[in-house]
């Protein structure tokens, strides 16, 4: 429980800092502590695989994309322009609302739910072992389709950031002396 | 003692957040990192129902969600990237002119 409390914590102000800070790299690296703190989570959720993936992928790759491209734009953190000085309500009216209502149903669900102690113990899952077994048996063709996406996904991005293809082409012609 | 309750508030609190975020920021990026808050917030569920009913599929699940999310961030980025080149800023601002 005191783990649970410690953990939730740091993963609020972690994702509260996302949304303040001004500067981006603050913000990504309080992301980064936020997803941390979520691998943790998932150590004590008995999900050991799924929070070495959380870190590899999440903290890792995702978040050397983010940091690459906020160093490509060098950007100076948001302008204090008020442009939608109502937005700011709004926004913080939809999010008390949501977190109500998120909360409201999951306390007031009137199933019985086992509690986390004797759960861990009936669990042996969580492993990759455990999670290999389900993903090559069952989701064979959602793994196959996923990896379809990724790659749509890093060709999509390639072809969109590549600048002038034409013109790289010219050069490289004229480089090889045709 | 800790129940599937906790781990739903955790959930529903970091989802506020970042549909705070989502709403409130303009930086692009900002934007996007308000989007992997709420990613996560689904994945705390995701994983913790799937802990709490003795369900391996729940893991599966929150791997291709995982997956799923680096496509998006790759994609989103060069979509920025493309915004910031065409317009010198990064923020919501320019796109304004897609709705005409």
């Amino acid at each position: 429980m005191l783990t649970f409390v410690v953990l939730s914590v740091l993963m609020i102000v972690g994702a509260v800092g996302v949304i303040t800070l001004k500067q981006p790299v603050h913000a990504a690296l309080s992301l980064v502590a936020t997803l941390l703190t979520l691998a943790v989570t998932y150590v004590t959720l008995q999900a050991h695989f799924l929070a070495a993936i959380q870190v590899i992928v999440y903290a890792g790759a995702i978040m050397v994309l983010f940091l690459f491209v906020i160093m490509l734009l060098n950007i100076q953190g948001d302008q204090p322009q008020p442009h939608f000085r109502w937005m700011q309500i709004v926004a913080y009216l939809t999010a008390l609302l949501a977190a109500g209502a998120i909360a409201a149903t999951a306390f007031l669900s009137p199933r019985e739910l086992p509690n986390a102690e004797l759960m861990s113990e009936a669990l042996a899952g969580g492993g990759a072992a455990a999670i290999g077994e389900a993903l090559f048996n069952d989701f064979v063709l959602a793994f196959q389709l996923v990896g379809v996406l990724l790659l749509t996904g890093i060709i999509g991005a390639v072809s969109l950031v590549q600048r002038k293809a034409t013109q790289t082409a010219k050069d490289e012609r004229e480089l090889s002396g045709v | 003692m800790l129940t599937l309750n906790h781990f739903l508030a955790l959930g529903a609190i970091l989802f506020a957040i970042g549909l705070y975020g989502l709403l409130s920021r303009r930086n692009l990026v900002a934007i996007l990192m308000s989007v992997e808050i709420l990613l996560n917030a689904i994945l705390v569920n995701v994983v913790a129902i799937a802990r709490f009913n003795d369900q391996a599929q729940g893991d599966v699940f929150a791997l291709f969600i995982i997956a799923i999310a680096a496509a998006e961030v790759a994609v989103g980025l060069a979509l920025f990237l493309n915004v910031f080149r065409l317009n010198g800023v990064a923020t919501v601002d320019p796109l304004r002119r897609m709705k005409e």
